[in-house]
């Protein structure tokens, strides 16, 4: 194979090195040259003129109509080669010089090489090409050879490698709509499948676990063996995972609209029935989807017993599943250690807050609720709605630790204290409301600014003074004013009255008309 | 035997509430949506009608207008997880009906609320 690559590649070099001495003979000797253009006839845009340096005679000017330049006579251009030996016979006693023409331009013989190379490249020049031979025979001949492809295929389309790859294209286009179109017609027969097989098991479910409820009583029901859970609903049935997975839909559907010993008698048939195992299986999944179902029916069962499952989902990088385990967490278990909220990782979302707050807000007078816990998380929304807990919840028995905190506040968290100590009606907090107005973050200073006027002392309103005279925004301006009659009316008129400035005079109308006093 | 009309979309509910009610001795039927429960109050002889307030094609409410139109003297009761929306409670007060059961629910408490309709 080698050998033959190389024997190849110095063919290839024998014939271009051929091919380069021919073309090197033909332009190194003019006279060779000449003859090739004469035998050629005509070449694209190549044309040759003599030039003379005396005057012709008229005989010859009337035939080749020549222009007097600087340097001589100059004949008509003519593209004919062919004429080239029988116009010098006529000119040969004026010992005329050839000039060759390429367009308009005269060229020199380098010139006249290039010009030549560039056609002989782009094949409107081949050296040896005779056009008076009878061409007609070479289309006949031609037309003897019948055209043979390269390689013979098979199949015709083989050939054509452009009609091949178009219709590979084709075809994969093709067979992908119909795979897809497959698939979607198989996913939705086995979706309606199911939905079919659901109607009916849930028929199969409502009549045992109606009378289930209604004739036993609920240590019956947590008595309940498997021949008993046998002989309610069929053997086969129950060993399927849908059936169960329908009895676990509609029995947490039931749950969340009966009332009274109804809800525990289910809860003890979800636990007795062995249902509690797939509820933990989906906590062990690794699809969001199904822990997220596994945390809703661990919430909605109050199934205690799988909250150690719960915690580990409480850092879960899926929102879903973070704060499902969260709400689960504070929903279910009795004591409610808040250990798993203060190591929160990622940051708490509004929503998330909301929905704690909603949960907490409910269980934070049967359950003991350490919230000062948060105040130590490292995650600042988690202390920020520790922050918040203390206000909405009234707890007045977390301001110490609240205190701790804010020496090292940032100032959003500053912002959610003095909201905070506002709120709670914090007086011994003075201090920190203090140093806030002082504060270089403008929104820190407006809402100290905003405490102050209930909760400030005599060094507030001297700071309040200060401040109102470096004539700051207008929001700062009001809250200035409002706090400053509300610490002392006198100092406010004293300020107030007799100003020219009308932002100032509006103002206070507005603060002395009580009407506006939320406004 | 007193007929009790159960309009309820859940079945599961419907059957619980009929359950029960049958312990009582009433014969009860179950219509499942809005629809069934116009026609049934139309064909039927109902001495108590049980209606939930979201149901497919017709509300509840559409069901009490009805029921006070063609059956002024029978007792409804409305059986909703709309208890806590304060207007859909009005509303059916004025539209005259006996009972507001809101969901979660006591089947037992239904039926003490059922026999005080009927007395």
């Amino acid at each position: 194979m080698m050998r033959r690559v190389q024997l190849l590649s110095a063919l290839f070099f024998l014939f271009f090195a051929a091919k380069g001495q021919e073309l090197d003979s033909l332009f190194g000797d003019s006279l060779q040259l000449q003859q090739e253009l004469i035998r050629q006839q005509t070449v694209a845009n190549l044309s040759f003129q003599f030039r003379l340096l005396e005057e012709p005679d008229s005989g010859l000017d009337s035939l080749f109509h020549f222009q007097q330049t600087d340097s001589g006579w100059v004949s008509e251009k003519e593209l004919n080669w062919a004429k080239l030996d029988s116009v010098y016979g006529i000119l040969a006693d004026y010992n005329p010089r050839l000039e060759y023409v390429i367009y308009q331009e005269i060229a020199g013989q380098n010139g006249l090489k290039n010009y030549l190379k560039t056609l002989i490249r782009t094949g409107d020049f081949v050296p040896g090409y005779y056009p008076d031979a009878n061409t007609v025979d070479l289309v006949l001949e031609a037309s003897k050879d019948v055209f043979q492809p390269l390689h013979e295929y098979k199949l015709r389309i083989l050939a054509d490698y452009k009609l091949f790859w178009v219709t590979v294209i084709v075809l994969f286009f093709l067979i992908t709509a119909a795979l897809m179109i497959t698939s979607m017609l198989i996913f939705k027969s086995r979706r309606n499948k199911r939905e079919q097989l659901k109607k009916e098991y849930d028929e199969l479910i409502i009549e045992p676990l109606t009378s289930l409820l209604f004739e036993k009583d609920l240590e019956e029901i947590k008595q309940i063996t498997k021949s008993d859970i046998i002989d309610l609903f069929p053997e086969k049935l129950f060993a399927k995972p849908l059936f169960k997975q329908v009895m676990i839909e509609r029995i947490i559907g039931l749950n969340k609209k009966m009332k009274g010993d109804f809800k525990d008698k289910l809860k003890a048939f979800y636990k007795t029935a062995g249902l509690m195992e797939i509820t933990r299986r989906n906590l062990e999944s690794n699809r969001w989807d199904l822990i997220t179902t596994g945390l809703v029916q661990v919430n909605e069962m109050d199934l205690s017993e799988l909250l150690q499952e719960v915690k580990k989902h409480t850092n879960s990088s899926n929102f879903h599943v973070r704060s499902q385990s969260g709400a689960t967490l504070l929903n279910v278990s009795s004591t409610v250690n808040l250990d798993f909220l203060r190591d929160q990782k990622y940051p708490l979302s509004e929503w998330q807050q909301l929905n704690y707050l909603r949960i907490i807000k409910f269980v934070h007078n049967t359950k003991s609720l350490e919230l000062d816990k948060l105040f130590a998380s490292e995650n600042p929304s988690v202390r920020l709605f520790g922050i918040k807990l203390v206000r909405m919840l009234g707890r007045l028995d977390l301001l110490a630790g609240l205190r701790e905190l804010s020496e090292k506040a940032s100032d959003e968290e500053k912002i959610e204290l003095l909201e905070t100590y506002g709120t709670t009606g914090a007086h011994m907090e003075v201090d920190f409301i203090n140093a806030c107005i002082q504060s270089a973050n403008p929104e820190v200073q407006l809402a100290a600014v905003k405490v102050a006027g209930q909760l400030g002392d005599e060094r507030s309103l001297q700071l309040i003074i200060e401040l109102f005279a470096q004539n700051p925004d207008f929001e700062l301006k009001k809250s200035l004013m409002r706090s400053m009659k509300l610490l002392d009316s006198e100092t406010f008129d004293r300020y107030t009255q007799d100003q020219y400035s009308e932002e100032i005079i509006q103002l206070r109308a507005h603060i002395l008309d009580p009407l506006l006093t939320h406004v | 035997m007193k007929k009790i009309l159960i309009i309820e979309d859940d079945l599961l509910i419907s059957s619980l509430v009929q359950f029960r009610l049958k312990k009582d001795g009433y014969e009860t039927l179950i219509l499942k949506d809005g629809n069934e429960g116009i026609k049934a109050i139309n064909e039927e002889n109902p001495d108590l009608i049980i209606t939930d307030v979201m149901m497919p094609f017709r509300s509840g409410i559409e069901i009490i207008h009805h029921a006070r139109k063609e059956k002024p003297d029978v007792p409804i009761i409305v059986l909703s997880s709309l208890g806590e929306e304060e207007e859909v409670v009005l509303e059916a007060f004025n539209l005259g009906v006996s009972d507001f059961i809101p969901k979660p629910f006591n089947p037992n408490e239904l039926a003490i609320r059922v026999k005080r309709a009927l007395r």
